[in-house]
């Protein structure tokens, strides 16, 4: 018995961070699910999932012993259930109350493991908001509950009240999984009256026989409720896997009929399904199918219309056919398409891809060796597995693929407070939610994201009365898009705001001696100070303090991800941030370029063409900057032998690979080309970070070490007006 | 006629193992001494699940002829909410349920 109950204990250890993770994705979908359902108030379906997310939050955590986290969602749901009868309409009160609910749920999950987290004062605020929750579900309880009925029946025609009859057979493993049909029962008992129940005990074994722990109940029960099938059902959610469930509506005998049609499991074929609801006799089945193979010159195709056969011959009603066909259907679709997760640890997925990076080091390895042997069996099977290799590199990278928009919709809850607090209106748009982005980026891009959307509500977005005097509309416009762009992904946070006050920024860049007094470098330059370490602090131009981030630290986050950030501000119209990031951090498809020893990787999306131009006739500045002629246009081209000063012969002829960069079209000198390459990204030292243009290297087939290129940072060493400082 | 089983306080599925091998054994020996009918008292159950009910009704599926003597609120309560009412006293259940 003690053993039982510490096997018990450690399951529920053992289980207990699967359940807060769920629970933490229940609880991110019941804050989406809100700010949805404020903008649709009617819809429906949203407050359903709704109530199914805190049933579902509720339900696991009872499974865990959370008393403080069950008792607490139970009056969130009641009051949801409230909503869902139509007692109560959602607005904006009762909106902001869910959210505070849904933060204080998610403070309760969070700390399950540690009662001392909950102070006096948490308690208070849960108290309080207890007793707003049950002001308004109880206000309403006064409300003769026919008045609820006739509005529930005027509406849907189905919200009624009605004698359900629900039969359920418990699996045997039902009280292991710690539930138990008792409760399932007492839980009925409370959305509804139970007109009759009847306990099922003919197959409990005889007690000699029973295994006590194994669970041999079903039960018989009428009730009469007003709610829907969905949540009678929902009592079940926890045991439905095996558990024997019918629950049938009072009904005519043709609806009757066509919901047995549905719940017919695996019966592809119409007239068997008929046949087996009783819609149709077996002979007349034969007999009508006979006269559709007999009917002469009926081109196959006609030959599906059994239904219509069915219907006119043998007397069948058309709303049972509907149900029959669409069961059919149905079957055809679901089977295939079914969305279905595996939940996989990320650190497994990262070990996998680690593997793929070593595997495709390895193949380019046995490629080269294979060239060697000039053996053309040998080579040809290796590009094959080389081509597998590309196959299964793409396909696992695309395991780490999320939607950005999940992120994003963090958001709205952001947007929505602070610009209340801060007493702004903003229209909050999303677009491009559905662009992907490698998981460990999303996590990593969040942050400073959310620091540049509060920056853009606090600073850009001027209060309604400012705007109106500039002649804005007075609600602020903010969007946060993604898009995808050659190679990498663009993050755009653009808002209608006031813009960078360039002149306060150069003014504090010369106070900080952050450039020199009096000099006054590009507009552009000017809006990069505000990333600039000595404005992150408090009262600033860009002044959010208390944040905990400053936007240097918002720069620093987004280069670690080989990522760049760009302003592009508009005074008094507005400023738009662009963030672009490289889709994977792990390994990119490259193009193979040699200086004299030296290997060189540029990321092949970048690449548009090859050109030739002279070697030595051409005289180059101290960073290694010329320019060629390109289809009658000037190129600037820079030489990366004199850029990072590489020993080398220069040849007569050398090659200039044109790329295309943010900041448009460049070319870089090299003088060998090696070819395509799967390059894996292996970051650089500490000591190189400071170096410019260099993004990371990679190990070659052959075991050489080669320098991946950052077309972007290379693009403004190339397109800089003033000669830059020594790169290397 | 000897004192009646006692079920425990916790007739759930905690105790479910250990309330069967008593139950069984009790019932044996019982049945050795008299042929009459079992006396079972609910009286000191205070928790009861579905596992606890199922004991009652695997007992029933013996063969074995047994009445309750005396029930708490909450076993009444569990027995009515279960559908397991044939079990009850008649008029235990009309003071208790008054439905």
């Amino acid at each position: 018995m003690g053993n039982s109950n510490d096997a018990d204990l450690d399951f529920i250890a053992q289980a207990m961070p699967a359940f807060i993770s769920e629970a933490a994705e229940q609880i991110e979908a019941i804050e989406t699910l809100l700010l949805e359902l404020e903008e649709q108030p009617e819809n429906r379906e949203l407050l359903d999932s709704l109530f199914r997310c805190a049933h579902t939050v509720k339900g696991s955590a009872g499974i865990f012993g959370l008393n403080r986290v069950v008792e607490f969602t139970h009056h969130v749901e009641t009051l949801l259930d409230k909503m869902r009868d139509g007692d109560i309409a959602l607005n904006p009160q009762i909106s902001t109350l869910l959210l505070q609910c849904n933060d204080q749920i998610k403070f309760l999950v969070d700390t399950a493991a540690d009662e001392s987290a909950d102070t006096a004062e948490q308690k208070d605020t849960r108290a309080d908001l207890v007793v707003r929750l049950r002001s308004l579900t109880e206000g309403e309880v006064v409300v003769p509950a026919e008045t609820a009925v006739v509005a529930g029946k005027s509406d849907s025609g189905d919200g009624g009240l009605k004698v359900w009859t629900i039969s359920a057979r418990f699996g045997p493993d039902t009280f292991r999984n710690g539930m138990d049909p008792l409760s399932i029962a007492r839980y009925l008992a409370t959305i509804g009256s139970v007109k009759s129940i009847r306990c099922g005990t003919d197959s409990v074994p005889p007690l000699m026989n029973l295994n006590p722990e194994s669970c041999y109940l079903s039960f018989f029960m009428e009730l009469e409720t007003a709610t829907n099938r969905e949540e009678i059902e929902g009592a079940f959610s926890f045991v439905i896997d095996d558990c024997e469930l019918d629950v049938v509506a009072p009904e005519t005998p043709d609806q009757k009929m066509a919901r047995a049609i549905e719940e017919i499991p695996e019966t592809p074929r119409l007239g068997d399904m008929l046949v087996q609801v009783g819609a149709v006799s077996q002979d007349k089945l034969a007999q009508v199918l006979s006269t559709q193979q007999h009917t002469p010159g009926m081109p196959s195709v006609a030959k599906a219309k059994i239904g219509d056969l069915l219907e006119s011959q043998a007397g069948v009603a058309p709303e049972v056919v509907a149900a029959a066909l669409g069961k059919q259907q149905k079957i055809r679709e679901s089977s295939p398409s079914e969305e279905r997760y595996i939940r996989v640890q990320a650190d497994r997925l990262d070990a996998v891809i680690n593997l793929l990076g070593e595997l495709v080091i390895a193949g380019a390895g046995a490629t080269l060796l294979a060239r060697e042997t000039r053996q053309g069996g040998l080579v040809e099977a290796n590009l094959h597995m080389n081509s597998l290799i590309e196959e299964i590199r793409n396909g696992t990278l695309g395991l780490r693929m999320v939607p950005v928009g999940e992120t994003f919709s963090r958001f709205r809850r952001v947007v929505r407070d602070t610009a209340s607090s801060l007493g702004k209106e903003v229209n909050f748009e999303i677009v491009g939610g559905d662009a992907e982005l490698d998981k460990s980026m999303v996590e990593k891009i969040a942050d400073p994201l959310m620091h540049l959307v509060r920056n853009s509500l606090d600073h850009g977005l001027e209060p309604p009365q400012e705007r109106t005097a500039a002649g804005k509309p007075p609600a602020g416009r903010l969007v946060l898009s993604a898009r995808h762009e050659t190679g990498a992904i663009l993050i755009r946070i653009e808002d209608d705001g006031r813009g960078i006050n360039r002149e306060r920024v150069l003014q504090r860049a010369w106070n900080r001696g952050l450039i020199e007094q009096g000099v006054v470098p590009s507009d552009d330059t000017i809006n990069m100070m505000i990333f600039e370490p000595g404005f992150s602090t408090a009262e600033q131009v860009t002044n959010l303090s208390g944040r905990g981030v400053g936007m240097d630290v918002v720069r620093r986050n987004i280069e670690a991800l080989r990522g760049t950030i760009r302003l592009n501000s508009n005074p008094g119209k507005g400023l738009q941030v662009d963030i672009r990031l490289p889709l994977t951090l792990a390994i990119i498809d490259g193009f193979l370029v040699g200086v004299g020893k030296s290997k060189f990787v540029l990321p092949l999306e970048s690449v548009v063409e090859v050109i030739e131009s002279g070697g030595q006739s051409l005289r180059v500045d101290s960073t290694g900057r010329h320019c060629v002629e390109l289809r009658g246009q000037v190129l600037p081209v820079v030489r990366l032998r004199t850029l990072y000063s590489v020993e080398s012969n220069l040849p007569n002829r050398v090659s200039v690979v044109v790329v295309n960069s943010p900041k448009g079209k460049y070319g870089i000198e090299v003088e060998v080309l090696l070819g395509q390459n799967q390059t894996v990204i292996k970051p650089l030292g500490r000591l190189f970070k400071t170096l410019r243009g260099i993004s990371g290297s990679s190990i070659l087939g052959s075991g050489e070490v080669a320098l991946i290129l950052d077309v972007n940072t290379l693009a403004e060493l190339v397109t800089d007006s003033e000669p830059s400082q020594a790169v290397s | 006629m000897s004192e009646p089983f006692a079920l425990p306080a916790e007739l759930n599925i905690y105790s479910a193992l250990e309330t069967r091998d008593a139950l069984l054994a009790w019932v044996a020996e019982q049945t050795t001494k008299s042929k009459d009918s079992l006396e079972i008292s609910a009286k000191n159950v205070a928790e009861v699940d579905g596992a606890g009910l199922q004991l009652l009704a695997a007992l029933t599926n013996m063969d074995q002829s047994w009445r309750l003597v005396d029930v708490s609120d909450a076993f009444s309560d569990a027995c009515q909410t279960m559908g397991v009412t044939q079990w009850l006293d008649k008029r235990a259940l009309k003071s208790v349920a008054g439905v």
